[in-house]
């Protein structure tokens, strides 16, 4: 008996080793094969790129804006039914007449509170006559898109206009479409996330206090 | 199997004949072939071994980074080089530049702005050399409900058509760089630290992998390398250095460093460079002009997990008003507000 049962060992471990050097179940690696990212995700541009001069395009032509408005008179005020420029969708908020931005007589400028020009370049103080604590944090650097250096004795910085991302007839931000998720080794697609209040233990107690669906 | 048998004898006073039957011999044969075969497949996948799994012999007798000396850096340095030329056919830029003086490293996020577009996530990896696969992101971008700041029920997998949703709001984590990192803490080998300008730093040869330093870390900003990273060649950023982007190697943690590589020369980390909303706000704290410390002061400043008493580099603040969370004032359809 014994002698059977010391022959049989060895032969399971050599029967086992052959099995495994067949390699019966092989190796799936969950890494996955490199996906290239989309272009849109890498663009660094700024959602806007505005020239910042008072032209406008028609066609292949290019006008400064008092082209045309040397000779045809606007509207003393303008309504919301546009004839010209319908192009434009006004949707900023309140301010729906375009004199509170645009000089009446200037058309190649702003106009400040006191009727004074401003030029087309400096929009930001067209933006700062309503939205003073944004302005104040533009300035300061808190608002807005800086790029380029931080130290700026070691290189140029470049500090972008309200315009550059904000549509100034539709001032909201734009959504836009986010880049792909991770799908890292840890962080790849699990279950939807539960509300902390599921794992409250006295829920059964509180019915108020159960746990409504979240996501 | 204790046969007497096949047994020789452990007595020195036996002479040194041993005896050993048929069947002895056939079973003791056939132990040491399953064990020698055993032992073969366990080592099999040594077979697959490249050169580069390896650490030469210069790698395996460097210094810690603190303890090298300026030739011992640049000597490192060529060897990384070299390795970057083999590994990937890049010619590499690789520096070591050393912490600014008068600098402190301060990162400001507005949550009011950030939408949660994730390009700050993906321009890091680009910047930074992380694998693409498996991902190693340092950014995750938390999307919660608006009106509570509940990170447990936090979504990072969310994949709507756009972004932001209107009763979601986004709050982007990455390293916090620490004034009194945990992570730096239960290092068992020193093998990171605090850098004078408040950047925690691996040196990614002194590594063994241990991943204390992630369990630690209560941002979750430490990544660990399970597999050799695969980097497509063309995507090398090749603007390198030692503490902060060089290519890792299998079984090394890597993390955030502020893209040391940039900014202490002067340059604006890469999620700042890339954000199209200016939620990022980075500077020198020390410096009474800086956007950074502006917003310390006169902002309303968040730090996630204040309790836990990390005391982080890293600020969220918002805005008074006029951010992207209130209703809009003119209904867009006025026919529907009524």
């Amino acid at each position: 008996m014994k002698r059977a049962q010391s022959f049989w060992v060895p032969l399971v471990l050599f029967a086992g080793a052959g099995v495994l050097a067949l390699n019966p179940v092989p190796f799936e690696s969950p890494v996955v094969s490199v996906t290239p990212l989309p272009a849109r995700v890498t663009d660094s541009a700024p959602v806007r790129q505005p020239k910042l001069v008072p032209e406008y395009r028609v066609a292949a032509f290019t006008y400064q804006c008092s082209d045309c408005h040397r000779i045809i008179p606007s509207p003393q005020e303008t309504l919301r039914s546009l004839t010209q420029h319908t192009e434009i969708t006004l949707r900023h908020g309140l301010n729906t007449r375009c004199f509170n931005c645009h000089h009446r007589t200037q058309r190649d400028a702003f106009v400040d509170d006191w009727g004074e020009p401003i030029p087309w370049n400096q929009p930001q103080l067209v933006c700062a006559k309503c939205h003073g604590p944004v302005y104040r944090d533009w300035q300061a650097g808190s608002h807005g898109r800086i790029n380029g250096f931080w130290d700026t004795t070691r290189g140029p910085q470049t500090r972008r206009k309200c315009i550059e991302c904000h549509d100034p007839h539709a001032p909201p931000f734009p959504p836009m479409r986010p880049a792909p998720g991770p799908n890292t080794l840890r962080m790849g697609p699990q279950e939807p996330p539960r509300h902390a209040a599921e794992h409250d233990p006295l829920r059964v107690f509180a019915p108020d206090r159960a746990p409504k669906p979240s996501h | 199997m204790a046969n007497p048998d096949s047994n020789p004898s452990s007595g020195a006073a036996k002479p040194a004949t041993p005896e050993m039957s048929r069947r002895g011999f056939f079973v003791k044969g056939t132990a040491v072939a399953a064990g020698l075969s055993a032992l073969a497949a366990a080592m099999s996948p040594l077979r697959h071994l490249s050169a580069d799994d390896l650490p030469g012999l210069e790698e395996f007798l460097q210094k810690h980074y603190k303890e090298m000396t300026p030739e011992d850096k640049t000597r490192a340095l060529a060897r990384i080089q070299e390795h970057v030329q083999r590994r990937f056919g890049v010619t590499a830029k690789i520096a070591d530049p050393p912490p600014l003086d008068g600098v402190e490293f301060v990162y400001g996020l507005n949550i009011s702005r950030c939408i949660g577009c994730r390009k700050c996530v993906h321009a890091c990896v680009q910047e930074n050399n992380q694998s693409r696969s498996p991902e190693i992101q340092y950014i995750r971008v938390l999307e919660m409900e608006k009106g509570s700041i509940d990170v447990e029920s936090a979504n990072h997998h969310y994949d709507s058509a756009q972004v932001p949703r209107p009763d979601k709001w986004y709050m982007p984590v990455q390293c916090h760089q620490c004034a009194k990192p945990p992570c730096v803490k239960v290092c068992p080998v020193e093998a990171t630290w605090q850098e004078p300008d408040g950047i925690t730093v691996i040196d990614y040869d002194w590594c063994i992998g241990c991943r204390y330093c992630e369990a630690a870390c209560p941002y979750w900003a430490r990544r660990f390398n399970f597999t050799e990273p695969q980097i497509p060649a063309g995507d090398l950023n090749a603007n390198m250095s030692y503490l902060s982007n060089r290519p890792r190697r299998k079984g090394v943690m890597e993390k955030c460093t502020f893209c040391l590589h940039r900014t202490r020369v002067g340059r604006l980390p890469a999620c700042l460079e890339v954000c199209p909303t200016g939620s990022r706000k980075f500077g020198n704290v020390l410096d009474p002009n800086s956007e950074v410390h502006y917003i310390l002061k006169h902002k309303r400043v968040y730090v996630l997990k204040e309790e836990v008493g990390t005391l982080p580099r890293f600020f969220y603040y918002f805005d008074e008003r006029g951010s992207r969370y209130r209703e809009p004032i003119a209904p867009v359809n006025p026919k529907e507000a009524r």
